[in-house]
């Protein structure tokens, strides 16, 4: 898998793990039990959390994809 | 000598695009390749004909190949694109060599992402896609006894809930801690969730798979905790972009996995257009590229790759992604992303919940609507929503939808003008109470 698309599809499933974690916990629902790599659970996650918003977008921002090309809507 | 314009793909996309091209450009000469036996039907209604709202698949068709040749688009069926040659202009078809074009738009759609464990080539195992296929599965559904879906997107549950309809023994086993959780907020899903159990509905949350058990053909399912015995499968994994050829032939790939366009449905490959779940799109509000939308999302850029193609201009919009659907005996919606993906993403957002009713209190069949807004923390700009309940919530999906697009605020919701009249309307609008409730939170 290209560079871009594993950092792209380890990092949505690692945030969206730890979102649900912390939704499940709001929710009084019974949360899943940790999987996978500790490097994405217990570094990645809790880093692009310090982050900020700004910063963070900007790091997307510079990901290749369809986004670069198109950044506004189309005049009507 | 006519413009050539090939299309590789027969779904919504692939459909849109050479009716846009033909309608644009009359004298063009359109080719549509397809590995299947049909086009121009709705692939989104199988579930509900195995489940038996809709009583045949035939009624699926939304035009027959008649249609077609009347338009004067050339459909190949059953016929395979072994390669793209973007250098040379070329298509190789199977059987047929290399067919020359001016312009290509590829819309080869999506395949499910394989589950990835053992078992997965039993037979037994079903995946919704082809409506020829769904025809030759749905006879197994009157013998069968006990069902397992596999995974909670919104094809599960569609399936989960068309089984329960159709009386069904019904098991879903999902690695999330919800329904939907990758979409979905838990309150959103939890009425669903209580239906399903009404009907009967066996939830596994939490459960990965971990191989699927028989001798030839499935018999069970196996999880963590035990096996789940089986007459069939149905897999709803995620939906991946089938983009083997356009890899091979050297269009750029993004990090969805969709490929690159810009609002014209370009690739970075001259004369060469991408429509549908093969390509990846920028999220109205985050601006991070998404892929996997609806067939209505695959339609309406096949319209517009269709329309450049033929020479015309025609533009796409990033996608706030209004959806909506039925699942138990609730319908569920929203726009953009609710609390989960938000703090998933970290995004900065304020909320507001209401409970409203979609009729007059004293009015039958009143019922129930659970609405939930996000916005931005400084401009109180509607950034998205969720939605549950027992109507109105495709139409309510699809105003915030333009809301959204449009940057209205709370305040604007708040004190938004809404239709009161007893059968259709309440007295309050759901959504403007929520909006208020969140301006009453922000001013602590």
């Amino acid at each position: 898998m290209p560079f871009f698309e594993w950092l792209r599809s380890n990092s949505e499933r690692y945030l969206l793990e730890a979102a649900q974690h912390d939704m499940a916990a709001r929710y009084g629902i019974e949360a899943p039990a940790p999987r996978g790599s500790v490097f994405w659970r217990r570094i990645f996650t809790p880093l692009y959390r310090l982050l900020p918003w700004g910063l963070r977008r900007a790091i997307m921002s510079a990901m290749p994809g369809s986004h670069r090309r198109w950044m506004r809507r189309a005049p009507p | 000598m006519p413009r050539r314009i090939v299309v590789v793909g027969g779904g919504a996309a692939g459909i849109g695009a050479a009716g846009a091209a033909k309608q644009t450009n009359p004298g063009a000469q359109v080719t549509v390749f397809t590995e299947f036996e049909d086009v121009g039907y709705s692939p989104c209604g199988i579930p509900y004909v195995h489940g038996r709202e809709i009583p045949t698949f035939e009624q699926l068709f939304l035009a027959t190949k008649e249609t077609y040749d009347e338009a004067g688009i050339d459909i190949r069926y059953e016929t395979r694109v072994e390669r793209l040659d973007p250098t040379a202009h070329e298509v190789h078809v199977e059987g047929d060599g290399a067919v020359g074009y001016d312009a290509l738009i590829v819309a080869t759609g999506f395949e499910y992402a394989d589950p990835g464990v053992p078992g997965s080539d039993l037979e037994g195992l079903h995946y919704v896609k082809n409506i020829r296929r769904a025809m030759e599965w749905d006879p197994v559904l009157e013998e069968a006894k006990v069902a397992v879906v596999v995974e909670a997107t919104p094809l599960g549950l569609e399936m989960v809930t068309a089984l329960a309809h159709r009386g069904l023994e019904t098991h879903l086993v999902d690695p999330r801690p919800w329904a939907l959780a990758e979409v979905a907020d838990p309150d959103i899903m939890q009425p669903v969730q209580d239906s399903w159990a009404d009907m009967g509905v066996k939830m596994h949350f939490n459960t990965p798979v971990e191989a699927f058990v028989g001798d030839g053909k499935v018999r069970a399912v196996r999880t963590p905790e035990e096996e789940l015995p089986a007459d069939l499968v149905v897999i709803c994994t995620h939906k991946r972009p089938n983009n083997r050829l356009a890899r091979e032939a050297g269009i750029k790939i993004g990090s969805t996995g969709g490929i690159i366009v810009d609002q014209r449905m370009h690739t970075l490959t001259e004369g060469v257009f991408a429509a549908g779940d093969c390509t990846e799109i920028p999220h109205g509000v985050t601006k991070v590229p998404i892929q996997g939308l609806s067939g209505s999302h695959a339609y309406a850029q096949g319209k517009v790759a269709g329309t450049t193609a033929g020479g015309g201009d025609r533009a796409y919009n990033p996608v706030d992604v209004p959806w909506g659907m039925v699942a138990g005996k609730w319908m569920i919606g929203g726009v953009s992303f609710g609390e989960t993906t938000a703090s998933a993403l970290k995004f900065p957002y304020v909320m507001g919940v209401a409970e409203g009713i979609s009729r007059a209190r004293y009015y039958p069949d009143m019922k129930k609507i659970r609405v939930k807004l996000l916005a931005d923390p400084g401009t109180h700009r509607l950034l998205g929503a969720q939605m549950v309940g027992g109507e109105g919530i495709k139409e309510r999906a699809d105003f915030l939808a333009m809301a959204v697009r449009k940057g209205v605020t709370l305040e604007d919701l708040a004190t938004m003008e809404n239709v009161y009249s007893p059968p259709i309307g309440a007295l309050n609008e759901p959504i403007s109470l929520a909006a208020q409730n969140a301006l009453a939170g922000t001013k602590g």
